[in-house]
This record gives structure tokens, C-alpha cells and sequence, in this order.
């Protein structure tokens, strides 16, 4: 979920009106974002955007663009020039094998300040790394017109064989030794990791642009606060991405009142960008009453769709060409519904009847718990993430079968519960401060691996812990819930853990079929709980009877 | 307090201290009641608040033997013995002790006291020898003051004369003679009330503190009556069996969703790409797929089955749009990375499922209520797993307008509001989509629900031919606030104090 910042001032400029918290605050909701704050010293106004498939909208020009329409200051497609230029860029059939596509433009006539690079910067990274898939998909580079000798090319070398000095750098480095020195090449190096050749940016006279999607060159790469001049170009594995970036950097240039000149790219398939997609789409008449139950005349919906700035060519919806995301009809008809206001869309009552029907689990687990709870016992809840030390090795017990995470955040949470038991005695073991007796349970899933077969299972455990606790007890709780149930069991003096005393433990048999099991937790494990009163369990599985 | 009220409302431990308080001494109370002292002190402290008596603690200095004291009492001082032991004729200090069975150390301890008192003299020839002055023959087999004192004791020390007080002062600088003790007397004063009270003996003697089954069977408490009690008195903790308020504000929901006329789902934790994602049109290389997200597990690393129809029509939908007239996703679609498995991240995950299924109804609502997993840190506000709740209508001619309607209906059943608004949102399989927002009175403008219409590009391969509403709503912060919780992590805490302690809903 990008984050962007602008100036309130740029805004308003942009859109050639005062705005207010409240108005950002609103305007924002279209945008399928949220206003997170103004600045009133800085003047700077923090905004998020949800949508990461509208990544013209990660820059104040995107914004002012669409707050154009809300307002109703300007319909339709924007306007955007593109003049005919020389300027070429040679494509080498090399870059097929590493990063294939390509586009640039040249934009010119604007003074560069500081803030406006920045707004430049901050959609540039934005969108590299979300849309872009962290540079792999796409990467954009922006480079001091007044340096570049035409003709560019677009190349590969070996990784040895070029050097060039970084951005911000002050010694030539080969392309190999970038992408293991340079702060840059170790954060994007994956990228080419297959690469036998790497990909590479030169102008006419040999000076390297960039090294693509890496880094750009001290000497061109560096856009100044002073130049009025910028090369843009873009590079990727995805044509279709790489023609939008260059769609929305152009216009976001052009609204802001630079001339863009064509760029002619000299490929296998030659063609001058920025090129535009001019896509369109049908909407079947009437979609949009039946999917928002709204009674939109033909006029009405034409004027949404123009505030959500499409134009329409006889029945076709025109696309603007910074937007790649209408997959489907469906996509225009929120347009219209987000124009229309989903404030001013009035509320229908769902009216079929139905009847509402719980899990039969649900209802079991329930009244286990509400018997359990009668029967003196105080309910924990705990994270269903655990770990094998707690489950098995502090239980001095075999693990029998455990759904494991293979890369987790934190080694205590690294593992799906396989029962319930050692999480009760990890509760215990926090708990020696306070007063005795204590008496446990936990209800809840667990799930159990058995080769490739995984099952979950509702399982409920008890365990009592003062110095009297023994068998006695915990099998009377164990009395209490099956006689509740109308369940006969008997029990069978072994079980498949090493927890309890010999001697003192049981598997609980219902139907032939094991169920659960209780006993006295032994010394052995409760010394390595730090637990100093005897402690009493029981575990059942209520998926199993 | 009248006398009866006093009276009827006496402790047993009051009532068998009363009959011997004419004693007016504690330890013969103490004596006379068969109980112990702190039982009698109390006793007598609750009498003292009801002005029954009055106490009066005296100190008192004892002085008493201490172990050599208590051997000196009897077979006399060494001193002594040494000078009877002595004859006419001079004899060796070793002669001397032996008869008169003194250690060396006594011995010399006699002779520095008998010099000093010139009762014996010490000439060298031979070793050591010692004489008997004039002097000593008057005290030799006399019952000396010293000895007389020890056999007094004990004494208390107010007692003492003059020169008992200085024989006191010499025994103290020998060793383990004398100790000097403080005791403590309490003398009773029975006041006018007590004495009241002690006149009306046979009716107390009628009080019973427990009502038996014995007297109920022979009808004798009909001469008897009860010992009142203090009620305001603090009773002893009691820790009584619970449900935990977080799970119980869950099931709380969950009842009102059945209520509502919803069908609980479930699914489970071990889902498939396919089903968590893939089937939700979600594209593969979609950012909340990277392993950064989502927990991918060790083993078995990809289900074996998947329902293989459909994944051909879900491949369908994300190359091409199937038959929806979309675009799709316009790319290639790994079949294998489908069946990969990971911890659900999305209640979402199980509509599908349930859409796909024959046990689908028409129209029909549906929910499910699961614990999700996510890649994130653990803090303040992220746990390692959390609950959420979701589902969706399915339903001929459902439009945008039910789900707002739908999602103002939940802010008036969880958040008891009608200020809430109803905003654009993006979800990845829904269109349109649309978040709720409620005004809480105190935490303000919260995000509470999230929902849309499912893209076609899903409903067409799962067969759904009918609108589905799906909404999802986020239950943590809600729980917090109606638990009074300041810090996520205390929905599963395990401080059993903060358990017994914690409000239900």
C-alpha cells in the first residue's frame, strides 16, 4: 500500500482551486485512499492508496488528474501532445535473453526544482517497487538531457567487460564488482542472477546512462535542481508495464507543462514512444443499473464516465492509456459507481429469508466448554503457531507428526499445535507467582501430520495443578464430560507420549477407538516447567466421537 | 450495640474466652480456656471493640538462672567449693580442683575471686600452693548472700535490694549465669458493659454459630438462636471456572451471525495456493503471495489433489478471462505453484470452496469465523495469528445498493452506530468493492468491514451464476474495545491473575 506526499500549494495549483482537510479527506475516499495528514508547517500532505493496480495515482499529478473529474473541473481524457522528434534509442537483440523491452521520451521546457525531483523520485520508486515487482518487472531511470549523446543504445555486456562510475560514487567499478559492492547492486543483484550478459544503457560517444535495472551513472544519471531537460527511459520484463510507466510519466510531465518528444525505438519491431494503448471497451447496456440497482439515464451515465475521465467513441468506452487496469466491464461500472458517490447510493434490504445454521462442531465444542468451565476450570486462548521445543522436547515426548513453517518470523511461532497439553503446561510454568489451586483448559484446533496426510482436529485439554492434584481428580473431570456427553469409555493404562508417571497415565478408549489421554504429569517435566506443585491432564480429541 | 445485639453476635472464640475473663490475667485465661494465646488475643481484642473490656499491657524485667546459674544453684558456686575444699595445710591448685571438681578454668576464676577478697593466699614452692587466711575460715561452709540470691530467682527485677541488685551487677560480667527477661502482662478490666453482659451468660450459651443436620432433625434450634455476623467482613478469594472473554466475545458473534440467518463454513489450516489465492483471481506474482506474507510449509510442500477441473478453468480465467469476456491477467499460469501449500492467510479462502460446492443454496448467506496466519513481527498491534470473520450473499439480482444496505446493518448490530460511511476500496476479487466505516464514540472513524461483488473472472469457473456479496470484517480492535484492552497481545494472554480478573462481555 503505497504511501505518497506532496505539497498542499502543488495541489492546489494543479487543480486551480483551495482545498480544505475535509476536502482532501473526501477526495481522497475516490481515490480508493486515505488522507493520513497535513503538515501545516511544511505544508505537506500525507495521503495512502489502497489500489496497487492504479499506479498513476502515486503522484500528485495522478491525483489532481482524478480530483479534476470528482470536481467536475474537467471531463474526459486528458489533453497530451507528443512532438515529433529524432531522438532514437538502438535496441541490440541481445537484451532478449536478460531484459527485452524498452521505451524512453525526452520532456522539455520546465525548470527541475528540488521539490519537483522529488515528486519525480518518489512516483519513480513507488512504482518500481510495487508495480514493478522491486525493479525485476519494471525499472525507470531519468537522466540530464544536456549530457546524452544521441543515439542511445540498449545493450548487454559481459560483467567484467564495462565500467562505469555509480551514482553517488566516485570510482569506476566494473559491472560485476557493482553488483557486489555497491549498496544498490547487493538490493537488485537477484534480478540478473541468471544473466550471463548484463543489460546496459550507452550513448553515441560510449558514455554509460545506466546499468539496467541497477543503477544509474554519476556523470548522466544525476538529474540537477537547475535542468530543465530530462531523458527518460524505462526497461523490463513485462512490454505491456514498461508502455504504461511511460504513458503515466508522460503525462504527469505534460500536466505539469513540459513539452514530451517522441523517442523512436529501434528494435526487432521498431515503434515511437510514448505509445499509447488506445484501448477501449464495450459495457453491455444496462450492466451498470443491474450490478448497482441504480436508474441511470443514458445521459447520466455518459457525464460519470466522462468525471472518471473515459471518452466515449460511439459505443466504446475509451481507456485513458495511463490505466492498464479494466480487465473487465465490471471495472468501468465501479468507475461509474465511485463518481456517482457511494454515499448517494440509497440502501436496499436484503430480503430473501434464510435460516442461519451452525458447524456441528460448533455446537460440540460449546457445551464441552460450557461443562468444563462448570466444573471449576478457567479458559486460556493461545496462538495456534507454536514451536517443536515446547511441544515435544519439554514434554519429553516423541514428536508424533507436525505441520511445519519453512521460513518463520519467529522460531516460537514456527510450527502448527499438535495438542494441547504442553501449551497448558506453558501456562502453568508462567503462572508459579500465582495462587493455587489452578485449574486450565484450552479448547481449540490443532492439527496433526501423518506422512503427506495433514488433519485438523478440535481438541479440548484440562489440566489441575495445587498439591493435591492428582489422578482422582482430573479422571472426575474426565466423569464429568462424558457422562454430560452420554459417552462410555473406559481407559487403557499406556498412551503414545512420555509425560506422565508410569503408572498413572491412560489412553481413553471410546468405540475401540482412542480419543484422548490423562495422567499425573511427571517430575521430569515438570522441573524443566519450573512447575513446583503436582500437575494432573487430560486431553480429548472431539473430532473423534 | 445493646447488650443482646452483643450478645448474639459474638464469635465462638468470644463466647469461650467470656466465662473466664474474671480471671483478669491473659496467661490464666489462656490456661483456663484450653486455647492458644493468639486465639485468646484476639478474643479479647474483638471484646475490647465492642467495650466489653478494657486491656492493659504491663512490661515486667525477669531475672532468672541461666545454664551455669542453674548449676551453681545447686552445687553452689565454684568460689565456694574451692575455699571448703581448702585445709590447714597448703595444698597444690591441682589437688584442690580435683577434690573440689572444678575445671581449670573455674579454678582460676575461684582463686582471682577468693585473692581479691584476701580469703586465700598463693606462695610458689613445689609449683603452686595455696593457703587459707583467717578470713576464709569464717566463710568456709557458710551458705554465702551469692548463694542465697541464686537460689531466689526468679525474681522481677522492681523486687531487687540494694545489695541484690549488686550482686546482680557481678553475676552479669560471669558468663551465663543471669539472664534478664521482659515479659509482657495483659490485665483485663471488665467494663460496665462486660459485666452487663456476663449476667446474661445462659442466653449466650444459646447462640449456635452453624446450623446442623442434627438440629434440624430434633428441632432444637427452636431454643436456639444464631450468632450474627458481620457481613461487611472480607471473605477469602474464591476462583470460580470460566469462559476466556476474548473467545466468548467470539462466540458472541458468532450467535449473532446464526441469528442473522448465516451459515457457519469452515476450512482448513493447511490451504492450498489454489484456494486461498488462485481461485480468488488473484494473479501469481500478486504482492501478497511473496513468501514474505504468507507462511509456506516444510512438508508436504504441494497438495496432491486439487479438484482438476476447475483449476483449468481458474488457469482460464487468470491466461485469458475463461468465458467473461475479460481480459484475464495475461499470463502464464503454474499449474504446479496452484496445488503449493501455505497457512490460510484470508478467511476468504473457504467461499470459494463453498461456492463451488453442491452443498450451495440459492439464496443463500454464508460466514465463517477462523483463525488466519500471516508473515508479520509480533508487536503491540500484530499477533501471530489471528481471528477473522467473512463471507458472502449469493443471490439473483443482488446489487451494489444490498451491500450497502448489507454493511449498514452491520454497523448498527457490532457497533451500535448509524454514523458510519460507506467508501471506495480496492480488494483483488471484488468489483465493486467498498469499506465500512463506523464512528466509534471513542476510538472515532474505524475501518470495521470490507466487501464488494466477486470479479466474474471468479464466479464463472467456480459455476456461480448469481451476484455474490462477500464482506469480510475486522474483529481484534472491536474485541479490544469491548474488553477494555489496551495491548493486542492480551486476547491470548496467559496471566491467569489478569483471567480470574477480566470482565465477560
Amino acid at each position: 500500500m503505497p504511501t505518497i506526499n506532496f505539497a498542499l500549494a502543488d495541489m492546489e495549483a494543479l487543480i486551480g482551486k483551495r482545498l480544505t482537510e475535509d476536502d482532501l479527506d473526501l477526495l481522497m475516499t475516490y481515490a480508493k485512499g486515505e488522507f493520513e495528514n497535513y503538515d501545516k508547517k511544511t505544508n505537506e500532505v500525507t495521503v495512502s492508496l489502497d489500489d496497487t493496480n492504479l499506479p498513476y495515482l502515486w503522484s500528485a499529478e495522478g491525483l489532481a488528474r482524478l480530483f479534476k473529474g470528482v470536481l467536475k473541473l474537467e471531463k474526459g481524457h486528458p489533453k497530451l501532445e507528443i512532438k515529433k522528434s529524432d531522438y532514437t534509442l538502438e535496441v541490440d537483440k541481445s537484451v532478449k535473453e536478460v531484459r527485452p523491452h524498452i521505451a524512453a521520451f525526452v520532456a522539455k521546457g520546465k525548470k527541475i526544482d528540488d521539490y519537483l525531483l522529488k515528486q519525480l523520485v518518489q512516483l519513480q520508486e513507488k512504482f518500481c517497487e510495487s508495480y514493478g515487482r522491486r525493479r525485476q518487472k519494471v525499472s525507470i531511470g531519468l537522466y540530464s538531457y544536456k549530457r546524452i549523446t544521441f543515439p542511445v543504445k540498449y545493450t548487454t555486456v559481459a560483467p567484467e567487460k564495462m565500467s562505469f562510475v555509480p551514482l553517488e560514487m566516485t570510482d569506476k567499478l566494473t559491472l560485476k564488482e557493482i553488483l557486489e559492492e555497491n549498496p544498490k547492486g547487493k538490493e537488485y543483484g537477484w534480478i540478473l542472477k541468471d544473466a550471463k550478459k548484463y543489460p546496459i544503457l550507452l550513448d553515441s560517444k560510449d558514455e554509460v546512462l545506466s546499468f539496467p535495472p541497477i543503477i544509474n551513472s554519476n556523470f548522466t544519471g544525476r538529474v540537477e535542481a537547475d535542468d530543465t531537460d530530462v531523458f527518460f527511459e524505462v526497461t523490463g520484463t513485462d512490454e505491456e508495464s514498461i508502455l504504461l510507466a511511460t504513458n503515466i510519466f508522460a503525462q504527469a510531465l505534460y500536466d505539469r507543462g513540459f513539452d514530451i518528444f517522441e523517442c523512436k525505438i529501434k528494435a526487432e519491431k521498431p515503434f515511437s514512444s510514448p505509445k499509447p494503448f488506445n484501448d477501449s471497451i464495450v459495457i453491455p447496456e444496462d450492466l451498470a443499473q443491474s450490478m448497482l440497482g441504480l436508474d441511470l439515464s443514458k445521459q447520466d451515465l455518459l457525464d460519470l464516465l466522462k468525471r472518471a475521465r473515459y471518452d466515449i467513441s460511439g459505443n466504446k468506452v475509451m481507456i485513458p492509456d495511463y490505466r492498464r487496469d479494466i480487465l473487465h466491464p465490471v471495472d468501468v461500472v465501479e468507475d461509474i459507481a465511485v463518481m456517482f458517490g457511494y454515499e448517494n447510493i440509497p440502501d436496499a434490504p436484503l430480503s430473501s429469508y434464510t435460516i442461519g445454521k451452525r458447524q456441528p462442531m460448533t455446537l460440540q465444542v460449546n457445551k464441552t466448554r460450557d461443562m468444563v468451565a462448570g466444573a471449576g476450570y478457567l479458559e486460556v486462548m493461545s496462538p495456534i503457531l507454536s514451536n517443536k521445543s515446547l511441544l515435544y522436547e519439554k514434554m519429553h515426548t516423541k514428536d508424533f507428526g507436525t505441520v511445519e513453517i519453512s521460513e518463520y518470523m519467529s522460531e516460537t511461532y514456527s510450527v502448527v499445535r499438535s495438542w494441547l497439553t504442553p501449551i497448558l503446561m506453558d501456562v502453568l510454568s508462567k503462572n508459579t507467582h500465582v495462587e493455587y489451586p489452578q485449574r486450565i483448559f484450552e479448547q481449540g484446533l490443532t492439527t496433526q501430520r501423518t506422512g503427506s496426510k495433514i488433519t485438523d482436529s478440535e481438541r479440548i485439554a484440562l489440566a489441575t495443578a495445587h498439591s493435591d492434584a492428582g489422578f482422582t481428580e482430573i479422571k472426575q473431570a474426565l466423569d464429568v464430560v462424558m457422562k454430560a456427553k452420554g459417552v462410555l469409555y473406559t481407559l487403557e493404562p499406556k498412551t503414545n507420549v512420555q509425560c506422565f508417571i508410569p503408572g498413572r497415565e491412560a489412553s481413553i478408549i471410546v468405540n475401540k477407538k482412542q480419543v484422548g489421554i490423562i495422567g499425573e504429569i511427571s517430575p521430569q517435566v515438570l522441573s524443566t516447567f519450573g512447575v513446583e506443585v503436582p500437575v494432573s491432564t487430560l486431553e480429548l480429541d472431539l473430532s473423534l466421537f | 450495640m445493646s447488650i443482646s445485639d452483643i450478645a448474639a453476635s459474638l464469635h465462638p472464640l468470644e463466647r469461650a474466652v467470656l466465662p473466664h475473663l474474671n480471671e483478669q490475667d491473659f496467661d490464666k485465661i489462656v490456661s483456663a480456656s484450653k486455647l492458644k494465646d493468639v486465639e485468646v488475643m484476639r478474643a479479647l481484642q474483638w471484646l475490647e471493640n465492642k467495650d466489653v473490656l478494657k486491656l492493659k499491657e504491663t512490661l515486667t524485667e525477669i531475672v532468672d538462672l541461666d545454664k551455669n546459674g542453674k548449676e551453681y544453684a545447686n552445687s553452689g558456686l565454684p568460689e565456694f567449693r574451692f575455699l571448703n575444699a581448702l585445709t590447714e595445710d597448703p595444698q597444690s591448685v591441682d589437688a584442690i580442683s580435683k577434690k573440689a571438681k572444678l575445671s581449670h578454668e573455674e579454678a582460676q576464676k575461684s582463686i582471682g575471686v577468693l585473692k581479691q577478697r584476701s580469703l586465700i593466699e598463693l606462695t610458689k614452692s613445689k609449683g603452686l600452693q595455696c593457703h587459707i587466711t583467717s578470713a576464709g575460715k569464717k566463710f568456709q561452709n557458710k551458705k554465702s548472700p551469692e548463694d542465697a540470691f541464686l537460689k531466689s530467682l526468679p525474681r522481677e527485677m522492681s523486687s531487687l535490694s540494694k545489695d541484690d541488685q549488686e550482686l546482680l551487677h557481678q553475676f552479669r560480667k560471669r558468663k551465663s549465669i543471669i539472664t534478664v527477661s521482659v515479659k509482657k502482662h495483659r490485665a483485663i478490666t471488665i467494663t460496665s458493659t462486660g459485666k452487663k453482659l456476663l449476667e446474661q451468660k445462659s442466653s449466650i450459651d444459646n447462640i449456635k454459630d452453624h446450623l446442623t443436620p442434627e438440629m434440624l432433625r430434633t428441632k432444637s434450634w427452636e431454643k436456639n438462636s444464631f450468632r450474627r455476623y458481620d457481613v461487611s467482613a472480607p471473605v477469602p478469594r474464591f476462583f470460580s471456572g470460566k469462559k476466556q472473554p476474548y473467545r466468548e466475545f467470539l462466540e458472541e458473534v458468532r450467535t449473532h451471525f446464526l441469528a442473522l440467518g448465516f451459515t457457519e463454513m469452515t476450512g482448513p489450516v493447511v490451504e492450498t495456493e489454489f484456494w486461498n489465492m488462485d481461485s480468488l483471481f488473484m494473479p501469481q506474482d500478486h504482492s501478497a503471495r511473496d513468501i514474505h506474507d504468507a507462511y509456506y510449509i516444510k512438508e508436504p510442500t504441494h497438495a496432491t489433489s486439487l479438484p482438476e477441473d476447475m483449476v483449468k478453468k481458474v488457469q482460464a480465467a487468470h491466461e485469458n478471462g475463461y468465458t467473461t469476456g475479460s481480459r484475464g491477467w495475461r499470463y502464464k499460469f503454474d499449474v504446479k505453484r496452484t496445488h503449493r501449500h501455505i497457512l490460510r492467510t484470508h478467511d476468504t479462502a473457504i467461499s470459494p470452496r463453498i461456492l463451488s460446492s453442491k452443498e450451495l443454496t440459492v439464496p443463500g448467506k454464508y460466514f465463517q469465523l477462523v483463525r488466519c496466519f500471516r508473515y508479520d513481527v509480533i508487536d503491540a498491534t500484530h499477533l501471530p495469528d489471528f481471528n477473522q470473520i467473512g463471507g458472502f450473499v449469493v443471490e439473483e439480482g443482488l446489487t451494489l445498493r444490498h451491500l450497502s444496505g448489507l454493511l449498514k446493518m452491520f454497523a448498527k448490530e457490532f457497533c451500535n452506530t448509524d454514523q458510519v460511511r460507506v467508501v471506495p476500496a480496492y480488494f483483488p476479487f471484488t468489483e465493486p468493492s467498498a469499506s465500512l466505516y463506523a464512528k466509534h464514540p471513542e476510538m472515532g472513524w474505524i475501518e470495521l468491514a470490507g466487501a464488494g461483488m466477486f470479479r466474474p473472472e471468479m464466479n464463472a469457473p467456480l459455476g456461480v451464476k448469481d451476484p455474490v456479496i462477500a464482506w469480510g470484517i475486522g474483529l481484534d480492535r472491536v474485541a479490544m474495545f469491548n474488553l477494555g484492552f489496551k495491548d493486542i497481545r492480551q486476547l491470548f494472554s496467559h496471566d491467569l491473575d489478569f483471567l480470574r480478573q477480566a470482565r465477560g462481555i
